[in-house]
């Protein structure tokens, strides 16, 4: 097996949800020895969301396996001391420690940042809160749902002139996520380069403003507030989601020049309307959006989703079916396009895991099974701390490990 | 700015680090590879962007602009997309500038492409054109369905990759009423884009960390709609685990599956607020003041509030409706709840939280005067976020990059120049 790019690598996990172990496991996958750190007293929420085969379980939940893989796990009760003061030495055989707790939680155990860099000076650490770890909000209780309402990117997502409207998929969770394995792994570069660790403090909703640039700077240079306007866009039309026939089957058509429009009134078999008057530019069919839409619709409804979107492909328009998981999950593209993997798992077997949105020519990242709670307890404390095993009995009667 | 004799710059988590950004060059904005390239220029990576000679990058014709007047060098999404870069003309269509490109390509660790696989190909700037010759450079493609998917010759982008994912289906979040004239929804701006922007940077940095051991480069294959596949892993790993029929897919009932989280109505905007598990539920009993209605069987575990939804988020709205969004916010959190206030972009832009934490930087940019944008996507201790430089204006370090630095004779870049290939 070639050597996996972060094999020396080894991250203390505490995060839990969504975000944290999604960029963890990103690491895991590239070969970090990733130790997710729970507890039976206080597991992830995400055990409870759902279960397999019907049957819920602290270790039956199909959403914690599709976002957990590639780690070990292990039961610690950070409320006792003794638990603590194993999460420290932990910490000194760690490269990363990763948590997105409400501020003060792990300093309140002696884990903050403060008390970890002087057990491992070059350590790496990151937290992940809704807002921050300083200023007069700091101490909020959030997620990615409620986060993004404070970000900006709420108010902006919803049908025009309507309300504001939730994202889907608890956005902005995994995009966060996916941007601390950036994080970290910029943070790890510099300390290959210098021998220093550092703290990263990410502030979620900051992290969503960051990716409203277009609305926050409309705010900064024109004094303007925008608002929602659906699936429309201010550079394209028609840029939008349309009827195909059936019961809410849909077509996504984003359409960006003059020429695309023509193509696009050809497979709707509507060639004149590509020199009607209203829409025949680009500025034309900005100006007269909503009559825009509603002759689309008229058209693409005579169509099926797949004979639709195969017309439109077929001349170049981008343009896609919107899917549902179940439409996600029979699409033959993504189902051989290796993100999808068969991961045992201790108590469920193995089950379809989402892994990797990327290939790497020269990397092939090391997937395996989200742990069950304390599934690798002993193993860890006994590989890394040196502890035998009557040692981990004890602690275990004493209910530091559970 | 005048600074203390003993002032030192920050370090910077990738300097030394040098990255070349292409350009898309499809009509459709894509603007991924940019955020990419973005995110690595503001830790200190040294990014030289290629542009197209005359109409620029894509972004540079998007605004926002300043009074509604459109013009390439102050338009706001230009000037927050290219912070940090260096910036040079290709005309990428030409032998001449390819070969240009290729001596920069010389002296890079990175390569950020968003060109369509099929153009790659057509002007031998693929994986394996640009491995043969650059063994050791790091060739990320940023497309829309990746290099080697059977969707590869298909046009995407923000909008498509968000609906084809499924992500668009579950938007908006809570269950609509009226599905024939609710669309599914897209997510505003192109979160799609800095998405797909953010997954390239942190998998060419995987990358790198691979030719530490192995001092070969790669080819890193991101695609934009797998980018946005995987924000649905939860509703991946539900459907291969549960049996078949137990998830929920029809939008007239997401909000049975999610319970009581959404945006409600407050006397003076909207509230995001978040009642669904146990521990919330008796956060939000505190905050009403233990009423008696709230300890009944009815609504005694998620399940079981579940089923009875409406009642919940009728009591909701009831409460809310003598409440403003700063007074729930305070209350509810008071109580460990949930809760936000819905902001508009103003509220962002004036926001005590952000002003205390100083997240907005200012940019006194020389052709577009003083620009206020978002800052550090998260605040690193050793080597902070820095606007150091703004965006380059067009062709602006054609002559520092080319002659200075690839040792173009003069005269021949003189030639380039009049030819328009750069």
């Amino acid at each position: 097996m070639p050597r996996l790019p972060l094999e020396n690598i080894r991250i203390l996990d505490f995060g839990w949800i969504y975000a944290v172990p999604h960029a963890t496991a990103w690491l895991g996958a590239l070969g970090a020895d990733v130790i997710r750190v729970e507890s039976t007293l206080a597991p992830d929420l995400v055990r409870f969301l759902t279960g397999t085969d019907g049957v819920p379980g602290f270790n039956r939940s199909g959403i914690y396996h599709s976002i957990n893989f590639s780690r070990r796990g292990v039961a610690l009760n950070l409320t006792n001391p003794k638990a603590q003061e194993i999460a420290r030495r932990l910490v000194a055989r760690s490269d990363v420690v990763t948590e997105n707790f409400t501020v003060g939680n792990l300093p309140k155990y002696g884990l903050g940042y403060d008390d970890l860099r002087k057990i491992r000076p070059d350590l790496i650490m990151l937290s992940g809160t809704p807002l921050g770890q300083d200023g007069p909000f700091a101490k909020t209780v959030g997620f990615g749902p409620t986060t993004q309402a404070f970000a900006g990117l709420c108010h902006l997502t919803g049908y025009p002139d309507g309300f504001p409207c939730g994202i889907g998929g608890t956005w902005p969770d995994f995009a966060v996520g996916t941007a601390m394995v950036f994080f970290l792994l910029a943070a790890l570069h510099y300390r290959d380069r210098t021998g220093q660790g550092q703290y990263i403090d990410l502030s979620m909703a900051e992290m969503v403003t960051t990716m409203i640039p277009e609305a926050m700077l409309d705010f900064f240079m024109n004094g303007r507030d925008p608002g929602p306007i659906g699936n429309r866009d201010d550079a394209m039309a028609p840029h939008g989601v349309y009827p195909a026939s059936g019961d809410d089957k849909w077509v996504a058509i984003a359409i960006a020049t003059d020429a695309e429009f023509g193509a696009l009134c050809d497979a709707l078999g509507a060639p004149s309307m590509a020199s009607d008057r209203a829409f025949a530019r680009l500025t034309d069919r900005l100006r007269n959006v909503a009559m825009l839409d509603a002759e689309v619709a008229a058209r693409t409804r005579n169509f099926t989703r797949e004979d639709l979107v195969a017309r439109l492909r077929a001349r170049g328009i981008a343009a896609g079916p919107v899917y549902n998981t179940e439409d996600l999950m029979h699409d033959e593209a993504f189902l051989n396009s290796g993100m999808l993997v068969k991961l045992k798992h201790g108590e469920v077997g193995e089950r379809d895991v989402p892994t990797l949105p990327v290939r790497f020519s020269a990397i092939e990242p090391r997937f395996s099974g989200a742990p069950m709670i304390g599934e690798h307890t002993g193993e860890v404390l006994s590989e890394l701390l040196g502890m035998k095993s009557q040692e981990i009995e004890r602690l275990k009667e004493e209910k530091a490990l559970l | 700015m005048a600074r203390f004799p003993d002032y030192k710059e920050p370090p910077e988590a990738l300097s030394g680090l040098s990255v070349v950004e292409l350009p898309s060059l499809d009509p459709m904005p894509f603007l991924a590879a940019a955020m990419a390239a973005k995110s690595m220029a503001d830790f200190g990576a040294e990014v030289i962007k290629v542009e197209p000679p005359i109409i620029g990058a894509r972004e540079r014709q998007l605004g926002p602009f300043r009074d509604e007047m459109p013009d390439p060098e102050t338009g706001g999404l230009h000037l927050y997309l290219n912070t940090n870069k260096l910036g040079v003309t290709l005309d990428l269509e030409d032998s001449r500038a390819r070969e240009v490109l290729m001596r920069m390509l010389a002296g890079a660790d990175i390569v950020l492409n968003p060109l369509a696989p099929a153009l790659s190909a057509r002007l031998g700037l693929d994986f394996a054109a640009l491995a043969a010759r650059f063994p050791k450079l790091i060739i990320v493609s940023v497309t829309f369905f990746g290099t080697d998917s059977p969707y590869r010759d298909n046009r995407g982008g923000d909008l498509v990759a968000t609906h084809m994912s499924g992500v668009g289906f579950e938007t908006p979040w809570h269950q609509v009423t009226d599905p024939k004239n609710q669309p599914p929804l897209k997510l505003a701006g192109r979160q799609a884009d800095y998405l797909t922007g953010y997954t390239a940077a942190a998998a060419a940095m995987c990358a790198l960390f691979d030719r530490k051991n192995s001092g070969r480069g790669q080819h890193v294959d991101v695609s934009q709609w797998l980018a946005m596949v995987s924000m649905l892993r939860p509703n991946i790993g539900v459907y291969s685990h549960e049996s078949r029929e137990a998830p929920i897919f029809e939008r007239t009932r997401a909000r049975l599956k999610r319970g009581a989280q959404w945006v409600y109505p407050s006397t003076d905007g909207w509230v995001s607020f978040n009642a669904g598990t146990d521990r919330f539920w008796r956060g939000w009993k505190n905050v009403m003041g233990k009423p008696d209605w709230m300890d009944a069987e009815m609504f005694g575990s998620p399940l079981a509030r579940a089923g009875h939804i409406d009642a919940i988020e009728a009591a909701i709205v009831d409460w809310l409706s003598t409440e403003t969004r700063q007074s729930a916010f305070e209350k509810a959190q008071a109580e460990h709840v949930p809760c936000f206030p819905v902001h508009t972009c103003s509220e962002v832009a004036a926001n005590p939280q952000y002003a205390a934490r100083g997240f907005f930087a200012d940019h006194d940019h020389p052709t577009a005067r003083e620009v206020r944008m978002p800052g550090a996507p998260c605040r690193m201790s050793a080597t902070p976020w820095r606007l150091k430089r703004g965006a380059p204006r067009l062709g602006e370090h054609n002559r520092a990059i080319m002659i200075d630095r690839l040792h173009i004779a003069p005269g021949e870049f003189d030639a380039l120049k009049a030819a328009r290939v750069i």
